[in-house]
């Protein structure tokens, strides 16, 4: 194909980051290895069969390593209007050929499809050998992937982005087992509930709220129960979760949910809980809350209601 | 005001970076060993100022979407607390300060 080679770079505009990669990038990284050439006594018309079969449109007239020249589909154009195909190579080549060297920075290559109109340039190493060819299309490929790569260093330290919301939750389940004292996993759970309703893109302040339950009540159960399971079920317009433990339960309910009173010991304050705010703060952040405790166990349920788009926030309870 | 510079006027030990740390813009501090109270206090993304150094601390900050815990009285942490930081991308900072002239330097830092 021919139509113009330039590179759309031009490196008195380009950003400063793009010339910056440009001038980082050696010739001899970006360059084809595997050069086609023609020697100086092939003829034109077996030159013109190599482009052909290599889809290429120009190559250089080399030998072991040595470049004399280069041809290109113009030559060839030329040579079959004028009826010269059959000649040799050497007569009717391009002579002063315009080469890049090996170590250059790629910015001297970007720079030399700008100055001159050539598809490609042979690349010389520093002993003056064939040791490449570039074309500017191996420029905008290198540049191209070197880009993705900085896009994707600069979005690795974007702070974390919300994951698109994904289809809305239907009937999503998850769920927990609790363990008494178990200190270790306490907050697994709800770091995963939290998890959850991020990735369905659900506003931020609900999440909040949800977690602070959902964490309250796990608590709850590693700190004054037998153990139990924290469940969560996350429909479109709600977020339902409940603790259910294996007892000893609650002797008074109501005083439980009175704030600051606390049944925990100085080892469970030390943890940073039993302040006696749990119940309380559970019921505080949640639209719907029910307890129910008897020595079998106490059950604590609550939601977190979703406003529908375009209504007004409802009122939390 | 950054958290990064809130960090070094404090001059408090790094101990993790998250990706908010040179980003967050902290308008609330939360200073609790409650995190019960923690829990109560609804600011966004606040800095926990705590001598509670414990991964429950860190648990409870991830809940209320914080930016980063401050660990007073040069406390000595749990050795897990740094990896679970990073696993919660909550920047983690230590200083020797007691809490109150931790505090006290916070707010003069942020114009109270």
């Amino acid at each position: 194909m021919g139509g113009s080679p330039a590179l759309p770079i031009p490196p008195d505009q380009s950003p400063l980051v793009l010339l910056d990669l440009l001038f980082k990038m050696r010739i001899k990284d970006v360059m084809s290895s595997t050069v086609i050439t023609v020697t100086r006594s092939q003829t034109l018309r077996e030159a013109q069969a190599l482009m052909k079969a290599n889809r290429i449109t120009g190559m250089p007239v080399a030998e072991d390593g040595r470049l004399f020249g280069i041809v290109s589909m113009d030559d060839i154009v030329s040579a079959l209007e004028g009826g010269w195909i059959g000649e040799p190579v050497e007569q009717h080549m391009t002579r002063n050929v315009v080469v890049l060297e090996e170590d250059m920075p790629l910015s001297f290559g970007a720079s030399y499809f700008e100055k001159y109109q050539f598809g490609r340039f042979p690349v010389l190493s520093r002993d003056n050998l064939l040791v490449g060819i570039l074309s500017s299309r191996d420029v905008s490929a290198a540049v191209l992937i070197e880009l993705l790569q900085e896009f994707g260093r600069l979005e690795a330290r974007l702070p974390a982005v919300q994951t698109p919301p994904e289809a809305s939750p239907h009937h999503i389940l998850l769920q927990f087992s609790v363990k008494k004292y178990d200190f270790e996993r306490a907050g697994k759970g709800t770091h995963e509930i939290k998890r959850t309703l991020t990735g369905f893109g659900i506003d931020p302040r609900l999440i909040r709220r949800a977690a602070v339950a959902s964490y309250e009540m796990e608590m709850n159960m590693v700190l004054h129960s037998a153990g139990g399971s924290l469940s969560c079920v996350i429909d479109p317009d709600r977020v339902e979760i409940t603790a259910r433990d294996t007892g000893p339960g609650i002797p008074n309910v109501e005083q439980a949910l009175e704030e600051g009173y606390t049944t925990a010991n100085e080892w469970i304050k030390s943890l940073g809980f039993g302040a006696g705010m749990g119940l309380p703060n559970i019921r505080r952040v949640s639209d719907d809350f029910a307890i129910q405790s008897s020595t079998a166990g106490t059950q604590v349920r609550v939601a977190i209601r979703f406003p529908p788009p375009p209504a007004p926030e409802g009122k939390p309870a | 005001m950054k958290l990064n510079l809130l960090a070094l006027e404090l001059n408090a030990e790094i101990l993790h970076a998250g990706d908010r740390f040179e980003l967050a813009d902290v308008k609330h501090i939360i200073a609790s060993d409650l995190m019960s109270d923690v829990l109560v206090i609804d600011r966004p993304g606040p800095l926990i100022v705590t001598s509670l150094a414990s991964d429950q601390t860190l648990r409870t900050a991830d809940i209320v979407g914080a930016c980063g815990v401050l660990v007073v009285n040069g406390k000595n942490l749990p050795s897990d607390m740094k990896s679970l930081a990073a696993e919660y991308n909550i920047s983690l900072l230590r200083t020797s300060l007691p809490k109150f002239e931790a505090c006290l330097k916070l707010g003069r830092a942020l114009g109270y």
